[in-house]
């Protein structure tokens, strides 16, 4: 890739000014199958940086599928195909061709509906990242690891037995792994899709804390299930039904006062 | 009254239906858990009486002194090669050197053998007329009769000579790229005397620049292949004591069975006489209270001393012959044998001295252990059966070539097979999985006396004709002597165990959960790196139960190795190091297909092959057990 036509794949965080938005898709439509049915149709929305962002809407509407473009994680699927529009990301088009979703993905991190960390030590866990950028000394890595440990609100918990398995530790705190993993390469956007839907209310709790202080640093784009959630750490909220954006807006007014009917249904939990 | 919950459908002798299928299944079952407890039974029973029948064997080549007289064979056998490499030397040499000379001394051997076979009646006739000009020679008639049969012959000669075939003559080819001395060696022999029958100048200039040339060599093979005699002497008189002694103590030890079986026969004879006539040769049989080794083995004791001054002859002329080998050479393998034959003389000298040493150690009654009869056969070097002198039956010659194989098996199996397994599972596209996956589980089906012919015919030759090739004879083993050899077999057998190592792998890869290989990828890793560094992790123990079930399925291969890898019962040589693979070996497998279709039951031979397969055995069934354990493990993780 040449300097000129991507900004991803410089190692510095580019830098977006706040009013602007950080990603925008426009006129979006995807397919899982080549282009015989969209399952994503037209969208078009703006995300800023530096805020957190929720997707809701009824299952199977495509709210996972869209945050899987963000990060082209649906290139993993054979015959998924952009069929329509564009997403840009700082201001790139994620899929020109000389953009490479490895270095997408180094600022796009994601966390997953069902904690995963890796038969590895916690440690390992966090370096992970850095280790496959090539990192290798001891210190940087040292210092990153326990720096996404502290800003994920793990530090105190596992600063003692960093190098036992991440398997040992509770769904909560393997969650948060997760998350400290994720930010461990300094993402500007951190995608999570149902971050808590495994955990009980208490580690939900603790995840939504997390998110609200993240969110400093980070711009976030949550999936959820869960309307309360959605109102205590989201800014703006996106409504989804059958592959469409219903609507897009402010959360209070989403939640407050919506325009569509759909959204006004859902959201007061007629349908869902 | 309705009746209720009665059983329904029909029975037989008191048992429905379901339970007659029952029956069935769990009588196959319990079938099959009785014959393998009847097959281990067996397998052990005569394995087991292996040992005592062995030790009984061992006690008696002590007593007999075949033990002693085996080291003078030994010393000679070792000696023998060293002499054979100085002779293989000395005629590589002579090839490289002379090879026209020894071309026209041969063909013109060969173009004798022609003439005089069909000229019989030629050479008659001009030996009569020879004679009669002996007599009268200054009869004119008689002088004229003379020169017409030489002239006669002479015709003949060319012509016939004219007519031979070249490659029948030179059947060594050592006259090609030599067609001007062939030509003069046709010319030559025309000049012949077949009555004579000396060779003609030519011929014989040929032989004197032959000898010149290799005169110093030829003196020095000659006195290194010279020096052992003493020794060569003293080993075959004593092999014949020890071989008559041991005839008579078998006999001995039979006689109380032969008397027994004459008498118990004279019973059925038809006449009184023939009766009479029985039992008085079976009273001839003496029956010894024990047989008396010491006395008949007294010459050994006696001979220690001429043994070690024949070694120690064989040592001066040894040292002396060596030393005058020469050391300049025009063939490279002439070159390398007499190096091989310099280096290895000290040892041989040293094994010689200690051979002797031990030699003299032996008295015929001497206590034998039964531990170490048992640790004869575990790592006996010797697998030597039907000998007129003595069977042993020493599993290490199998042994390792059973290992060897199975290792070079696994060093090219594994790479190919994770390989694969890793590219099916994690890198290739759908349709690629379609077609590699089903291709390499179909080598499966290949029949394996199929894969042993494709090694006999194709690979083997195609090894060696590469291995001919000048530029790779860097590589360890080239060029090769054998066709059928270790590697051979090890890549065939690799071929065999790649579709199960493959399965079990990628069985293994797929186990590993995708949310793994989806949080590497999220974090940018490429998926090269998410393989090493997330799956194979993950799965390797997987991965090693799935080697480990190879080397199971290789090791207890048989036909494979039974045709292909050369089935020399020896120990391989590993002082050629990586070569050592070049060359031919023998497995347990092979050794018992090979040979239990022709003992008898009950021999020793036979129930050493039974214990051959119980070793075979134990081993797979260590190595399955120890997969088994891996995948438990695995489980719990
Ligand atoms: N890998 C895939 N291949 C083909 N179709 C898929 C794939 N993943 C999802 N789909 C389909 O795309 C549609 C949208 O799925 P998606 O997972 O995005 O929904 P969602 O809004 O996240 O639902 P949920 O709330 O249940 O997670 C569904 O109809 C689903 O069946
Ligand atoms: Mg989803």
């Amino acid at each position: 890739m040449n300097d000129s036509s991507s900004t991803l794949d410089s190692a510095d965080a580019p830098e977006v000014a706040s009013n602007e938005p950080i990603i925008s898709i426009d006129n979006l439509s995807f397919s899982y199958d080549l282009g015989s049915t969209n399952t994503l149709r037209d969208i078009s929305l703006e995300i800023p940086a530096g805020k957190v962002t929720a997707f809701i809407g009824p299952s199977g509407c495509g709210k996972s599928t869209l945050l899987r473009c963000l990060n082209r994680m649906n290139d993993l699927v054979d015959t998924a195909k952009v069929t329509g529009g564009s997403i840009s990301i700082l201001g790139q088009d994620i899929n020109a061709p000389d953009v490479e979703a490895i270095e997408l993905r180094k600022h796009v991190g994601m966390v997953f509906q069902k904690y995963n960390p890796f038969p590895k030590s916690i440690y390992e866990n966090v370096a992970y990242g850095l280790r496959v950028q090539g990192i290798k000394n001891k210190s940087v890595l040292d210092q990153a690891v326990e720096e996404s440990l502290q800003k994920s609100a793990l530090w105190d918990e596992v600063k003692d037995r960093l190098d036992s398995s991440a398997l040992g530790l509770s769904g909560g705190q393997q969650q948060r792994l997760c998350i400290a993993r994720a930010i461990a390469v300094k993402p500007q956007i951190v995608l999570m899709d149902e971050p808590c839907s495994a955990l009980d209310p208490i580690a939900t709790a603790r995840i939504e804390e997390l998110i609200a202080e993240l969110q400093e640093d980070f711009t976030i784009v949550i999936v959820t299930h869960n309307m309360q959630q959605a109102t205590r750490v989201s800014n703006r909220t996106a409504f989804f039904y059958l592959g469409e954006l219903i609507e897009y807006d402010d959360t209070s007014k989403i939640f407050g006062n919506p325009t569509r009917k759909q959204t006004e249904d859902y959201v007061s939990g007629r349908f869902g | 009254m309705a009746k209720h919950f009665q059983r329904k459908g029909r029975r037989f002798l008191g048992v429905n239906l379901q339970g007659w299928i029952r029956g069935f299944f769990g009588g196959n079952a319990a079938l099959s858990i009785v014959i393998l407890f009847l097959i281990c039974a067996f397998l052990v029973k005569e394995a087991a009486m292996f040992f005592p029948q062995h030790h009984r064997g061992l006690e008696l080549y002590r007593k007999t002194g075949q033990e002693y007289v085996g080291h003078l064979i030994k010393e000679v056998d070792e000696y023998t090669i060293l002499v054979s490499a100085t002779n293989q030397a000395y005629y590589q040499e002579l090839d490289a050197g002379y090879g026209a000379q020894r071309g026209v001394v041969d063909s013109s051997g060969g173009i004798m053998d022609a003439l005089e076979d069909e000229g019989d009646d030629l050479i008659g006739e001009l030996e009569d007329a020879l004679d009669d000009f002996e007599d009268e020679p200054d009869d004119p008639e008689i002088a004229a009769a003379y020169k017409k049969a030489q002239e006669n012959w002479k015709a003949f000669a060319r012509e016939t000579i004219a007519g031979l075939d070249r490659k029948e003559v030179d059947s060594f080819g050592r006259l090609e790229g030599h067609d001007g001395q062939w030509e003069a060696l046709k010319e030559a022999m025309v000049d012949w005397d077949p009555v004579e029958g000396d060779p003609t100048p030519f011929v014989a200039k040929a032989k004197a620049e032959m000898a010149a040339g290799m005169s110093e060599f030829d003196a020095a093979r000659i006195e290194l292949g010279s020096a052992g005699n003493t020794l060569k002497d003293l080993k075959n008189k004593l092999v014949a004591e020890a071989s008559q002694i041991k005839k008579e103590a078998v006999e001995d030890m039979s006689a109380a069975a032969r008397k027994a079986a004459i008498l118990e026969g004279s019973k059925k004879l038809a006449t009184e006489e023939e009766r009479i006539a029985a039992v008085a040769e079976a009273e001839k049989i003496v029956i010894r209270e024990s047989f008396p080794f010491a006395e008949k083995t007294a010459a050994f004791g006696e001979s220690f001393e001429a043994h070690e001054s024949a070694a120690n002859e064989l040592k001066e002329k040894l040292v002396a012959a060596v030393a005058k080998l020469p050391s300049d050479f025009k063939s490279q393998a002439a070159a390398e044998l007499i190096v091989g034959v310099k280096e290895r003389t000290p040892d041989f000298i040293e094994k010689l001295d200690e051979s002797v040493e031990e030699a003299s150690q032996w008295k015929w009654d001497a206590p034998l252990g039964f531990w170490g009869s048992t640790m004869k056969f575990f790592f006996g070097r010797d697998w030597v059966t039907n000998s007129s002198w003595h069977d042993f039956y020493g599993l290490l010659p199998l042994i390792t070539g059973s290992l060897l194989i199975s290792l070079i098996a696994l060093a090219v199996a594994i790479p190919f097979s994770i390989g694969a397994a890793i590219y099916v599972n994690r890198l290739a596209s759908r349709y690629e999985q379609t077609f590699i996956k089903p291709a390499i589980e179909m080598i499966q089906a290949i029949p394996s006396v199929v894969l042993g012919f494709f090694g006999i015919m194709v690979l083997g030759e195609g090894l060696r004709e590469l291995s001919q090739i000048g530029a790779l004879s860097w590589v360890p083993g080239f060029p090769m002597q054998e066709r059928l050899n270790i590697i051979n077999a090890g890549l065939l057998l690799a071929l065999m165990a790649v579709p199960t190592i493959f399965t079990l792998c990628e069985d293994a890869l797929n186990n590993v959960p995708r949310s793994y290989s989806e949080a590497s990828l999220a974090l940018g890793a490429s998926k090269l790196q998410t393989v090493t560094k997330v799956v194979v992790p993950t799965a390797i123990s997987g991965i090693l139960a799935a080697v480990l079930l190879g080397l199971g399925r290789i090791i207890g291969e048989t036909m494979v190795v039974l045709l292909v890898a050369g089935n020399k019962i020896a120990i391989p040589d590993f002082g050629e190091g990586l070569g050592v693979i070049a060359q031919p070996a023998h497995t347990m497998t092979g050794i018992i297909a090979q040979e239990m279709g022709e003992v008898s039951a009950g021999t020793l031979h036979f129930r050493a092959l039974f214990l051959v397969g119980l070793v075979l055995f134990t081993i797979s069934l260590m190595i399955n057990v120890a997969a088994q354990r891996i995948i438990k493990r695995l489980g719990h993780a």
